[in-house]
């Protein structure tokens, strides 16, 4: 479990990572390595080069800009966790964080890199399309923004060109009426979940206004189910018609800890927890 | 030093002493140690003109090797050479996994590398030397093989069916081993019954998990025809032979050392395939070679454990006594048995212990072991003892539940009594010395079931399953030669001491037995400095070298404490003998008015005594100053071994209560109760280390680890991401407390303590889980118990 031979790049800034990775297709960034150094030592990929983006000043930054908190790609799982906006503004971020592996992790792993890599099972990307996220994306041709619903297209496969580098991820605030709630079943803590969904709820008064539900760790990408949702607003709780409504949403894909089976019961019941929060 | 607990030995004299040691919970030094970062691991040791291999591994469960080219390999940067199974038999000759005492074993011969045939995924076909393993592992990908995939054996429900693949042609077929017990007349019990219970039991395949993985270095000095083997094994003495016989070396010019060691669990006192290739390599090269396994190749190759399913039935009378127990128990193995202790002692413990703690005449079992196309599967902590007590328990509470009465009532009922010692497991083993009653009844009061029993109603309105179970068991410790020797094995059952005062005053002890991380050394240290009246700190301790060390079998089957704690407490008290004989003479008095206390010799009626260091000083340097015929031995060596029976049984009592939510089917542990008779307990600390350490690897067994194969034999989920252990987070609060009765086959009492855990707590979560689920009627029979099975169980999905 050696990683094969590559190059090393340590960016000192993004220009040069983007220059970098457009002129070598088979480069990757590293940021982290969370998730990519595994995987090279598994084999399982041979990268040419990995472009190390880690050192690269500023990329860590978390801010207030306008309506939205804007999280620097670099900043790590714990930054974000201990970072006082975050605390104030975006409770629920770090109760999700905590659910993210384990501190060792959680120290190196970064933000950018988990929105980046797409593992379906993984709770941040689900966050990101739930708070219909904001990402930045920086290429040869400049900076654009992707919606967070529209970045996921498949198994590991994102709208992130091969020239790009994901610098900064947005999130809007929750207005006074709005919740994210979120819940997940695992077989032990810090473990990806065998089911997890967040839930964007709108409330007025007590009744739900508007709800979005997206799943993680169900099938190919953050799952969002929005006619099962509408079912939630209109009728509120069926075990049974929301399962029904679940399966033909959602293509859903069994795993070592969970059959499609497993996974679709938990996302039904998953909703009765959320809405239990809800009430608390 | 706190936490003094009475040590209720009277042969080791009274503990308001100055140095009495055994019995305390004192800090081990070594973990210290560990701490610092200073452990000297068999991956840290780098020598001159070392070189590193890499194996290629069969990607199949079953398949053939059409050809093999490994020239471009050769040339690969940094490649030494490529060496197939025909450079590496010039060097090692073949092994065969059987022994001669359990009844005709059937099992090829095995050699280092396969030649023609793969029979696992991760059998070693090829080996990459090269200036790192990196660069070995670079050339692996260049080697061609042209591989004819068979169809594989995997599942050994269908191993000995007519139409199954039977993986050694030569046998006619899959069987490894069967044996049968037969005590009474279980056909005609069951007949007269008033009820009979059933079940069948599945344990899934898992491992050992080490923290530091299996590793050698081997370097063969051809000037002095000596080899030196650098391993993290549990049993240097052993390997000492077996490399000697199958490398063709003189054993005397054999040396292996294991200095620290990082887990065992018994994973690590198998001879494996790539470990001796290594060896064979380094008598090939003349030069050291390295071979650290990785995770993957730790999941793959390490041997795999449990892979049982056993069948059941109790009979019991009117009042919940037992008339008859029936066992028949199936096991898979993998493709050969693994060498030297064979691949049958886990059914043939299994066979032996079911029922142990209970009063059972008329018992029969039946154990059938099979060989399949899977990682082939040895002797784990608590070899047996999860089937065995979780069939026994299981059945006990089933049948508690048929006739309504309690759980720990029925066992109550059945136990061998306390006093009613020696006596005989129901298989027929002799025990002595055990407990049951009073273990028990000291983990009733520890529970509190009525409280439980209230909450599990209580619980049921908030759609929790709340449940309990009590189990007694015995685990089998301190093993006689009538284990393995007798077989013909090559295995100590005897362990020595040597222990010596130098010239600086200094005590220093050696043993046979091994360290893995529990704590060895410190109660080595213990025993010798509270038996010769020296301070802790004056005592130092090697162990695992084979040109160091007395000769003995090493550590495995909870033997260290009992049997070498015993080798050297004879061992320091024949040294302090001679010391007072010398201080009589020095001091020209009666050594009977003699005692040795921090560190001094005394006179007992007061006055003035000597120090050790300048009895020492007198005897090495100035011995011309000591009357004529003093004799001038400062140096002790005693052995000391299990005689008359294969076994010094331990016991234990357990519980543990469950809480499983219904919609996820999520089980948390919310406490766990254990109960140790151990004999005398050298360092308390260490034994509930050794408890609570057994405890957590019964819970992986139980709720987690799983060795997952698809239908072609393939191991789904090698990583540590994906085999789940148990981890901070899933440890309950395990409360340990003891009852104390010494074995009588020593002077310290002391019995095994490391494997009860591992073996009781299986059959103790399962039967609380059961007493959950059975509130509505249902029950599982598999582990690990997933939070998928408790789902299906209720009928959720
Ligand atoms: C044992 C373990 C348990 C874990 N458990 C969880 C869990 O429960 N939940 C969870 O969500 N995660 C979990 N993780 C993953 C962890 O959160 C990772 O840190 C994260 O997924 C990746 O972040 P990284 O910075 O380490 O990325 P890296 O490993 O450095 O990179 C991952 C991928 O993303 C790409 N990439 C990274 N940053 C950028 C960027 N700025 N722009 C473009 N591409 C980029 C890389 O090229 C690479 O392909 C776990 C990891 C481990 C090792």
């Amino acid at each position: 479990m050696k990683a094969p031979d590559f190059s090393y790049f340590e960016a000192q800034n993004i220009e040069d990572a983007i220059k970098y990775k457009s002129e070598d297709d088979e480069a990757v960034i590293l940021a982290g390595g969370q998730s990519l150094l595994p995987a090279l030592n598994m084999r399982l990929s041979s990268p040419s080069c990995l472009i190390d983006i880690s050192k690269i000043n500023n990329l860590n930054e978390i801010k207030i800009e306008g309506d939205f908190i804007n999280i620097g790609a670099l900043a790590t799982h714990s930054d974000v966790m201990n970072n006082d906006l975050v605390r104030e503004k975006y409770p629920c971020l770090v109760d999700i964080l905590k659910m993210v592996a384990h501190a060792a992790i959680r120290n190196k792993g970064t933000h950018g890199g988990s929105i980046a890599y797409g593992d379906p099972a993984a709770e941040l990307p689900a966050f990101a399309v739930a708070m219909d996220a904001e990402i930045v994306l920086s290429g040869l041709s400049g900076q654009r923004i992707v919606n967070a619903k529209d970045f996921y297209l498949g198994l590991f496969e994102t709208d992130l060109k091969s020239d790009e580098i994901l610098t900064a991820i947005r999130y809007p605030f929750l207005s006074h009426n709005q919740h994210l709630i979120f819940d997940e079943v695992c077989r032990r803590h810090g473990d990806y979940a065998m089911a997890g969904l967040m839930a964007k709820v709108e409330l007025d008064q007590s009744k739900i206004n508007n709800l979005d539900l997206v799943y993680f760790a169900t099938g190919d990408k953050p799952n969002v189910a929005q006619n099962t949702a509408r079912l939630v607003i209109d009728n509120g709780y069926d075990y049974e018609k929301l399962k029904k409504s679940l399966a033909s949403e959602i293509d859903f894909a069994g795993d070592l800890n969970s059959s499609s089976e497993m996974k679709l019961h938990l996302a039904t019941i998953l909703i009765n927890k959320i809405l239990n929060k809800l009430e608390r | 030093m706190d936490d003094i607990k009475v040590n209720q030995n009277p042969k080791l004299g009274s503990m308001d002493r100055p140095n009495s040691y055994i019995g305390r919970s004192l800090p081990r030094e070594n973990a210290k140690k560990h701490l610092e970062g200073g452990g000297q691991f068999v991956d840290d040791l780098v020598l001159p003109r070392m070189l590193h291999v890499a194996f290629l591994r069969s990607p199949f469960a079953h398949a053939e090797i059409k050809s093999i080219n490994v020239e471009e390999a050769k040339t690969s940067l940094g490649v030494f050479d490529v060496y197939t199974s025909k450079e590496i038999d010039e060097y090692c000759t073949p092994w065969v996994g059987t022994l001669g005492h359990l009844g005709e074993m059937r099992s090829p011969e095995q050699t280092p590398l396969a030649e023609k045939i793969v029979r696992w995924q991760g059998e070693p076909i090829a080996v990459v030397i090269a200036n790192n393993r990196a660069q070995a592992e670079d050339a692996l990908e260049l080697i061609e093989v042209d591989w004819e995939e068979k169809d594989a054996q995997v599942d050994m429900e269908t191993a000995l069916d007519d139409n199954a693949v039977i993986i050694h042609p030569e046998l006619g077929s899959n069987l490894f081993w069967t044996r049968t017990v037969n005590q009474g007349d279980v056909n005609q019990a069951f007949e007269t019954s008033h009820a009979v219970v059933e079940t069948t039991l599945d344990f899934a395949r898992h491992t050992g998990v080490t923290l530091e993985s299996r590793g050698i270095v081997a370097d063969w000095n051809k000037a002095e025809g000596k080899i030196t083997i650098y391993h993290n094994g549990q049993a240097p003495h052993m390997m000492q032979h077996i490399i000697a016989k199958h490398l063709e070396i003189n054993e005397g010019l054999v040396r292996i050392v294991s200095r620290d060691v990082g887990g065992s669990f018994g994973i690590k006192v198998h001879v494996y395939p790539d470990e001796m290739a290594v060896a064979a390599i380094s008598k090939k090269l003349g030069r050291p070679i390295k071979f650290i396994a990785d995770r993957l190749e730790s999941f793959t190759t390490d041997i795999h454990a449990r892979c049982h399913k056993i069948s059941g039935k109790l009979g019991i009378d009117k009042e919940g006594k037992i008339l008859a127990m029936e066992i028949n128990d199936l096991s898979g193995i993998g493709p050969f048995s693994m060498y030297p202790r064979t691949s049958a002692i886990e059914t043939n413990q299994v066979l032996n212990l079911s029922g142990a703690p209970y009063v059972i005449p008329n018992y029969k079992a039946v154990g059938t072991v099979v060989f399949q196309n899977k990682t082939p599967m040895c002797q784990y902590r608590a070899v047996g003892h999860p089937i065995a007590v979780a069939i026994t328990e299981a059945l006990i509470d089933k049948a508690a539940n048929k006739i309504d009465i309690g759980l720990s009532e029925i066992r109550k009922k059945n136990f061998i009594p306390d006093n009613a010692y020696p006596n005989k497991t129901p298989s027929g083993v002799p025990l002595e010395d055990l407990s049951h009653q009073a273990s028990m009844d000291k983990l009733l009061t520890m529970m509190n079931i009525q409280e439980i029993e209230k909450e599990k109603i209580a619980n049921l309105d908030k759609n929790v399953l709340s449940g309990y179970g009590v189990i007694s068991m015995c685990e089998v410790t301190n093993p006689s030669p009538l284990f393995y020797g007798v077989g013909g094995a090559h295995i100590s059952s005897q362990d020595g001491a040597s222990i010596r005062l130098e010239g600086s005053g200094a005590i220093h002890l050696s043993s046979s037995i091994t360290e893995q991380g529990q704590g060895t050394e410190a109660i080595m240290k213990q025993i010798a400095a509270d038996q010769l009246g020296v301070s802790m700190d004056s005592v130092r301790v090697t162990l695992g070298d084979t040109d160091a060390t007395p000769y003995g079998g090493g550590t495995w089957a909870s033997r260290g404490a009992g049997i070498g704690g015993e080798a050297v407490l004879k061992a320091a008290r024949t040294l302090k003998d001679n010391i007072l004989d010398i201080a009589a003479a020095i001091m020209q008095t009666d050594k009977n008015s003699l005692d040795v206390e921090n560190n001094t010799v005394i006179r007992k009626n007061g006055g003035e005594g000597i120090t050790l260091q300048q009895l020492a000083e007198t005897v090495y340097y100035r011995g011309h100053e000591l009357p004529k015929g003093t004799n001038p031995e400062l140096l002790a060596t005693a052995s000391f071994l299990i005689e008359g029976i294969p076994f010094v049984f331990t016991n234990s009592a357990m519980g543990c209560k469950v809480s499983i939510h219904q919609d996820t089917g999520i089980i948390k542990i919310d406490k766990f109760w254990a109960v140790e008779d151990c004999g005398t307990q050298i360092n308390p600390k260490l034994v509930e280390e050794q408890i609570r350490g057994g405890v957590i690897q019964g819970i992986g067994g139980a709720l987690f680890e799983e060795c997952v194969y698809d239908d072609q034999g393939n191991m789904q989920n090698a990583t540590m991401a994906d085999y789940l252990v148990p981890m901070a987070y899933e440890m309950p609060d395990i409360i340990v407390d003891h009852v104390t009765t010494n074995s009588g086959r020593s002077i310290i009492g002391a019995k095994g303590a490391g494997e009860a855990g591992t073996g009781g707590a299986p059959a103790v979560i399962m039967n609380a889980i059961n007493n959950a689920l059975n509130q509505l009627g249902k029950e599982v029979v598999s582990q690990p118990i997933t939070p998928e099975k408790i789902l299906r169980a209720l009928g959720k999905i």
